[in-house]
């Protein structure tokens, strides 16, 4: 059965929750990460030198990094579905998933650290603001592509929803100010009416 | 001909300029982002609205992003040599390139950025040291992977190694004192040697 090493909590574990869950894959979660530790021990740094989370081991294959993660299951599992098979279409995807984890979290990351994993007397207000806006200006983008299509590759949903929407339900349950949205706020509902998006992704803020 | 946005010395045009080089695909530069300008004209925005080098025009077919160009033209023109058809080993190439934007890049982008495009009185000599130091850190968990491998996913020259070669350019030209790596050393040497690496990669650092 497939394994999947990281604490629920992670963004990049949520991926990869998310991930098999729309692929339907029975799986084994193992806790590791920040208070669950694991990640320093010999065996969990034999597998991934680079000691974060998520890591798998899919009969005997281990893999980790979360976007690529992400694109193996979905090309095994998923091809037509989660993958798509058109190249071009492939292309539009998985480029979502680069943007996502390269720029959006770049600045995302920081709103998050402030405001969800920092006690409030030792915020830096002004720099949480400065990623704030920074990362609403990326979103703006998003929903202007969210306008002329359900999916960020098309009509059905693929690998390239999959990281930007574990970091958009984060930006949409963090107590800060977000401009309106309206076509990222309808994705976002789409997102939820998923039970695999329910499972893996839209759990405890912490 | 494929056609592509961006100046010469971006290392994420420096991607796909190598990439080509290497399979010998002709392209049509154009200079843009920086001093050449170019990425806020509307007509660059209607085909990259992230506003970013590089952009590709494949036939009509516009993609932006650069890991996701590398993927999508070596799917297209080196299934079997820089994409691997095996799909742990593309999986294992294609993880590496995550890494390299997702932790090696930002990691030794401070010191990049103060080295080279801040004034020297103006430069963190803090940011500099933290920098370098965890930069070393992290390119010994590459070293470990790169133990009896003559590139990053094995035997062959993969895209797993493109998207490394431009950044790992600057870090053996830009990073002071660092511990040798024997098997990263090596590796450096296989790819820098490389005609195509020479002509598009190894550029004066600006």
């Amino acid at each position: 059965m497939l394994r999947v090493w990281g604490r629920i909590n992670s963004v990049n574990v949520k991926k990869v929750l998310w991930c098999v869950g729309e692929l339907g894959l029975p799986f084994e979660r193992i806790d590791a990460g920040m208070e669950h530790g694991v990640v320093g021990t010999p065996e969990y740094l034999a597998m991934n030198p680079n000691a974060r989370v998520p890591t798998i081991d899919d009969d005997g294959f281990v893999l980790w990094e979360s976007n690529a993660i992400v694109r193996y299951l979905s090309l095994k599992y998923g091809l037509g579905t989660l993958c798509p098979e058109d190249p071009r279409q492939r292309a539009d995807s998985d480029r979502w998933m680069d943007w996502s984890s390269a720029q959006l979290a770049s600045t995302f990351r920081e709103v998050f650290w402030g405001m969800v994993r920092t006690p409030p007397e030792k915020r830096d207000l002004a720099f949480i603001e400065e990623n704030r806006v920074a990362t609403a200006k990326s979103l703006d983008m998003v929903d202007r592509l969210l306008g002329a299509r359900p999916f960020v590759a098309g009509e059905q949903l693929t690998m390239g929803d999959i990281p930007l929407g574990c970091y958009v339900h984060l930006w949409m349950s963090m107590p800060i100010e977000r401009p309106a949205h309206p076509n990222l706020v309808a994705w976002h509902k789409r997102l939820l009416a998923r039970p695999a998006f329910n499972s893996g992704v839209n759990t405890a803020l912490s | 001909m494929l056609k592509l946005w961006g100046r010469a010395n971006s290392s994420n045009l420096k991607k796909v300029t190598w990439l080509c080089e290497e399979m010998g695909l002709p392209y049509d530069r154009i200079d843009a982002g920086m001093s050449f300008g170019v990425v806020n004209t509307p007509e660059y925005r209607k085909l990259n609205p992230n506003g970013l080098v590089p952009t590709i025009d494949d036939e009509g077919f516009i993609l932006w992003e650069s890991n996701a160009i590398v993927r999508y033209l070596a799917a297209k023109h080196a299934a079997g040599t820089l994409w691997p058809t095996d799909l742990k080993v593309r999986a294992d190439a294609d993880r590496w390139m995550d890494w390299c934007t997702s932790t090696l890049w930002p990691t030794f982008r401070p010191v990049f950025w103060n080295l080279i495009r801040t004034p020297a009185d103006k430069r963190s000599q803090k940011e500099i040291d933290e920098g370098a130091q965890k930069t070393g850190e992290i390119l010994a968990r590459l070293d470990s992977t790169l133990a009896g491998r003559k590139f990053v996913a094995g035997d062959q020259l993969t895209i797993g190694d493109i998207a490394f070669g431009p950044v790992v350019y600057l870090v053996n030209n830009v990073m002071p004192g660092r511990a040798k790596l024997a098997n990263y050393d090596a590796w450096y040497a296989r790819i820098s040697e490389r005609p195509a690496f020479k002509k598009v990669v190894a550029l004066p650092v600006a």
